[in-house]
């Protein structure tokens, strides 16, 4: 290695800004999450040290499994809505027709509300008697419109109002990266007689694979912020239908202030959230730091 | 309005944290704190009654050569900026609240003095006011709060144009309730509005319910946190009519979806899909901006609770809101003049005919003639009487337990309402609550 | 599997060659297509045509009717709201948080990249523990930090863990697109004797240019639905976000369902224009940023 190339390689100084700007306020406050999830703590006065009680607390909380399990099911299911969705009209929309750029410029509208703007609005829509609900019920399984309201559908629903709202980006992603695809592959293909169908999987989805891979990376790293929209939608209700893990931290802490214990569950959150950081992690590669081509 | 809307909560455990980390002494709390001179009265800010409060200041200072300042702060912030300055040189000299486990609470930590010299000396603050408000001001049989706002009881509003068309007339009695529930559901009419996918209105029929059923005192066990208060008969037996009344359709068969914050119960109800809504008396004044027709065509009906046959309680009593008190600060080093205030201003005429022009219905004695003579009179002398004559005045439940204890509530009884609870689970999930 | 990899080896881009015509009809996806246009049309339909509503009509019209008597009272009302306030620092939030996060993460990527140091590597990992950490887990922690640092109630309270909680992900994408900088183009710049500080003007920043559009994209939208932070951390009207500011119009209007509305069409309006105006960048940005 020449001095040259060793003065051209960027030193440490250059991460170090943002390592020490996540280290403040991102790494110490989960140190005093930990800190916190020993003590009884209401807001008010001090904190008290009550060792481990908050911990065993949990196993007795009838809420935890329950929240855990719909935190699962709502990231699956938000996965297995979005991916196919956004997949095709992506790959549709990356057609050379122009009416397809208008209306792809319609489907990007939802990314454009705010999650508290589409709350309220679907809040207003899936109104049982003078919303849509009450129109188009029937055709969806519920001729009374009562969807929110409904346990056994209030997540389904959830999940459905957050797809209005990520698909749209999602379906970019595929646009963007099926337009990538060189044309020679289809003409080959052609060629070797293979149309529609066959050409989409045997060309286009392997081409997006990795669109695939980063696509669903950030619906995993994003389903655990679902929760604004659900504490504005049904704010866990009915019953505790849609009270998600992060939700459930979240009324304990804010709405029953019960501090304490709060930060035991977030800190449970935050165990979460790396074990699926090191998941994605694995099945990307991501943590490789230098480009593959580097090595050859 | 009752609801405890998390911001406020939010921002009230983000408020007592920062005095936590500071030591109570940021820039914002000397500014609050202002002049130690002057004789400080907090209240909610609120654009009607806040003049009121002040030209009865302004009234009080010029008589009395004293000087009295009003400091006002929005509804989100002021319940934890007055639980953070308690106890500190900042604290007011009298603060607003909202009685009952409010109340309790400053007087368990010594932080509000009771007025009951004060009364002695002035026989109007107790003889002037009605008995059923002025009792949630006190703890402990002591009186420690004065009512300064008017009173918001929850009623039964009826649609009398589905009344007529159903050919029933409005329920007095629990039995009446069921047979006109079956009358109007046979005519394709839901019975009864309800906002069910926010727990705290469905509390209103718990904690009516248990009022007819067993009477006021099992709701007074519950706050006082006896043994086995949850897990009384009268609480299962409410719980179990709950039930049955959502079972015979009574509330219609989509009512989890409906809210309250977009009209869904207020319109329902208005558009005669429903035929009747059990509310707050705040209702009266939204069906009359959003849905002024009902109330131009004389449409809209109220009663009373219905009674509950072989109930221990009083059908006369009510639950809801009683008002919001006055109390003075412990260590006040202004206590006389604070409570010199008080005396003067809270049941003067000025005071109370302000209240009433700007649509309260003060909780104060022989005022119906006035009432009778301004906008809505019929309306606000019926809650007038009904509070009147009401033996007890319940608190709403989520306002006099403890955080805590109404988040699970909440929860567990919107559980009830779906089914998923049965109502011993209920009580024996209540009982562990705290 | 290894059909796939052959394709792939035989698929290196030639930008040149770009598919003109794609494959003839794909009616499924069209379909497809047709019904998500309904689906997303139909709810921004409701909100514009119940903003244009007065309340009576609210009561008496079906969801979907055009309003008979549309009046602009609902739009109007709103500006004696603090609604162009909300708008305002919703906009200052946004533009900061960007601002912010791609100052730091673009030169740690670089340093991700380019040195193969154990003190870097580790710095990585922690980033990439910290991509799916929900934010709201430590929001009381935060709070305290702030509090500290008398930031509370400004709308630096709310940009400051915005951005902590963004950087990962897009130190992550960032690094992703800086690896596919060929190798050469480095060497070819440390042998003309550039340093480092060169080499990130002149070669990282523009090569990268894709990458920073997507992140930001990213990290703005993000910033501009933040609801937790602000709700937490600011106080006074003159600070609230927008998203506070639609949620407390819920009380303000007395559930007036029209003024809601209304007011979300307005909170809308600011990003649909910078929509409108940067959609090209976008497409190729994202391109880019996500496709590889």
């Amino acid at each position: 290695m020449t001095t040259a190339a060793h003065r051209a390689r960027p030193g440490f100084v250059w991460a170090a800004p943002a390592v020490l700007y996540f280290a403040a306020l991102g790494i110490l406050p989960v140190g005093g999450v930990v800190y916190l999830s020993f003590t009884r703590w209401n807001g008010l006065g001090d904190p008290q040290w009550i060792g481990t009680a908050n911990w065993s607390a949990l196993a007795g909380d009838p809420e935890i499994g329950g929240s855990i399990g719909r935190t699962v099911l709502l990231t699956v299911v938000s996965w297995l809505l979005q991916t196919p969705l956004a997949l095709l009209i992506g790959v549709w929309a990356a057609g050379p027709q122009r009416n397809r750029a208008v209306l792809s410029t319609l489907f990007f509208l939802p990314l454009l509300l705010s999650s508290a703007a589409i709350a309220l609005m679907f809040v207003s829509l899936l109104d049982p008697n003078f919303g849509l609900a009450a129109d188009f019920g029937r055709y969806l399984g519920a001729p009374d419109g009562n969807f929110l309201g409904d346990p056994d559908k209030a997540l389904y629903v959830i999940a459905s109002v957050i797809a209005w709202q990520f698909v749209p980006f999602h379906t970019l992603l595929y646009q963007s990266a099926t337009r990538q695809i060189p044309a020679s592959l289809y003409e080959a293909a052609a060629i070797d007689g293979a149309t529609g169908v066959r050409q989409f999987f045997a060309i286009t989805l392997p081409q997006l694979r990795n669109t695939i891979v980063a696509s669903s990376v950030l619906m995993l790293v994003g389903s655990l912020t679902y929760f604004e929209m659900i504490l504005l939608t049904t704010k866990g209700g009915p019953g505790t239908s849609t009270r998600v893990l992060p939700l459930h931290m979240y009324l304990k802490g804010f709405d029953g202030f019960e501090m304490g214990y709060a930060s035991a569950l977030a800190v449970l959150l935050v165990l979460v959230g790396t074990l699926l950081s090191v998941v994605v992690v694995r099945l990307t590669g991501y943590h490789r730091m230098a480009s593959d081509r580097e090595g050859a | 309005m009752q609801r405890r809307t998390f911001l406020s909560m939010a921002t009230a455990a983000a408020l007592t944290a920062t005095v936590t980390a500071c030591g109570g002494s940021s820039g914002a709390d000397a500014e609050a704190g202002g002049d130690t001179a002057k004789v400080q009265v907090w209240a909610l800010e609120d654009a009607a009654v806040n003049p009121i409060a002040t030209s009865s200041i302004e009234a009080f200072n010029a008589a009395s050569g004293r000087q009295v300042q009003l400091v006002t702060y929005v509804n989100d912030a002021y319940k934890q900026k007055l639980q953070v300055s308690m106890g500190s040189p900042q604290a007011p000299d009298v603060f607003f609240n909202w009685g009952g486990g409010n109340l309790a609470q400053f007087v368990e930590a010594g932080q509000a003095e009771p007025l009951d010299d004060l009364i002695a000396k002035h026989p109007d603050l107790s003889s002037k006011f009605l008995p059923s408000v002025l009792e949630v001001g006190q703890v402990d049989g002591k009186q420690y709060g004065l009512p300064m706002l008017g009173v918001l009881p929850v009623v039964l509003f009826v649609n009398k144009d589905v009344f007529a068309r159903a050919a029933v007339e409005p329920p007095a009695t629990h039995a009446e309730l069921l047979t006109v529930v079956d009358a109007l559901k046979a005519k394709g009419i839901t019975p009864i509005a309800l906002a069910g996918s926010q727990g705290w209105t469905e509390l209103m029929w718990l904690e009516y319910l248990l009022d007819r059923i067993g009477g006021a005192g099992k709701f007074q066990a519950i706050v006082a946190g006896q043994d086995g208060a949850w897990q009384d008969p009268s609480v299962i037996k409410s719980l179990e009519e709950i039930q049955n009344l959502v079972k015979r359709g009574a509330f219609g068969s989509n009512y989890a979806s409906v809210n309250y914050d977009n009209q869904g119960a207020s319109k329902l109800f208005a558009t005669g899909k429903a035929a009747m809504h059990l509310m707050g008396t705040w209702d009266f004044s939204l069906q009359q901006t959003a849905n002024p027709k009902l109330i131009k065509d004389g449409k809209l009906g109220y009663v009373p609770f219905p009674a509950y046959e072989g109930g221990a309680g009083d059908p006369k009593a009510v639950v809801g809101n009683p008002s919001n008190y006055y109390s003075v600060t412990a260590n006040s080093t202004h206590k006389d003049v604070a409570e010199q205030f008080l005396a003067d201003s809270l049941t003067s005429d000025a005071y109370i005919n302000g209240l009433i022009d700007a649509g309260q219905v003060p909780a104060v004695k022989g005022i119906e003639a006035t009432l009778k003579a301004k906008p809505n009179a019929e309306f606000t002398t019926f809650t007038y009487d009904l509070v009147a004559q009401a033996p007890t005045f319940t608190q709403s439940w989520d306002q006099a337990l403890s955080p805590a204890v109404s988040a699970t509530l909440l929860t567990n009884l919107q559980k009830v309402f779906l089914d998923q609870m049965a109502p011993a689970e209920f009580a024996a999930a209540m009982a562990k609550a705290k | 599997m290894s059909a796939d990899l052959a394709v792939r080896a035989t698929a290196k881009p030639s930008p040149a060659r770009r598919a003109r015509r794609r494959r003839g009809r794909n009616l499924p996806a069209g379909i497809l297509s047709a019904i998500w246009l309904v689906i997303v049309a139909v709810p921004i339909y409701y909100i514009v045509v119940t903003g244009f509503r007065s309340q009576d009509a609210y009561v008496e019209q079906g969801p979907l009717d055009l309003p008979s008597n549309p009046t602009l009272d609902n739009f109007t009302a709103l500006f004696g709201l603090g609604f162009p306030t909300y708008l305002g620092n919703s906009l200052l939030v946004t533009a900061g948080t960007v601002a912010l996060v791609l100052a730091l993460a673009l030169p740690a990527a670089y340093a991700i990249v380019r040195n193969p140091s154990r003190k870097v590597k580790l710095s990585f990992s922690v980033f990439l523990l910290g991509l799916a950490v929900p934010a709201q887990a430590v929001i009381v922690p935060i709070y305290l930090i702030i509090t500290r640092l008398e930031l509370y109630d400004t709308l630096r309270a709310v940009i400051l863990p915005t951005a902590a909680f963004s950087l990962p992900i897009a130190i992550v994408v960032l690094t992703s697109t800086l690896r596919d900088i060929p190798n050469e183009l480095y060497e070819a710049m440390t042998v003309d004797g550039a340093d480092s500080r060169r080499v990130f003007r002149t070669l990282v920043l523009p090569l990268s240019r894709p990458g920073l559009v997507s992140v930001g994209i990213f990290v703005g939208l993000n910033a501009w639905n933040g609801f937790l932070f602000p709700l937490v951390l600011t106080q006074s009207d003159e600070r609230r976000v927008m998203t506070l500011g639609l949620w407390n119009f819920q009380s303000q209007f007395g559930t007036n369902v029209p003024g809601l509305m209304a007011a979300v069409v307005l909170s809308t309006l600011p990003v649909l224009a910078l929509y409108l105006f940067g959609r090209r960048h976008l497409l190729s940005g994202l391109a880019a940023g996500f496709g590889k």
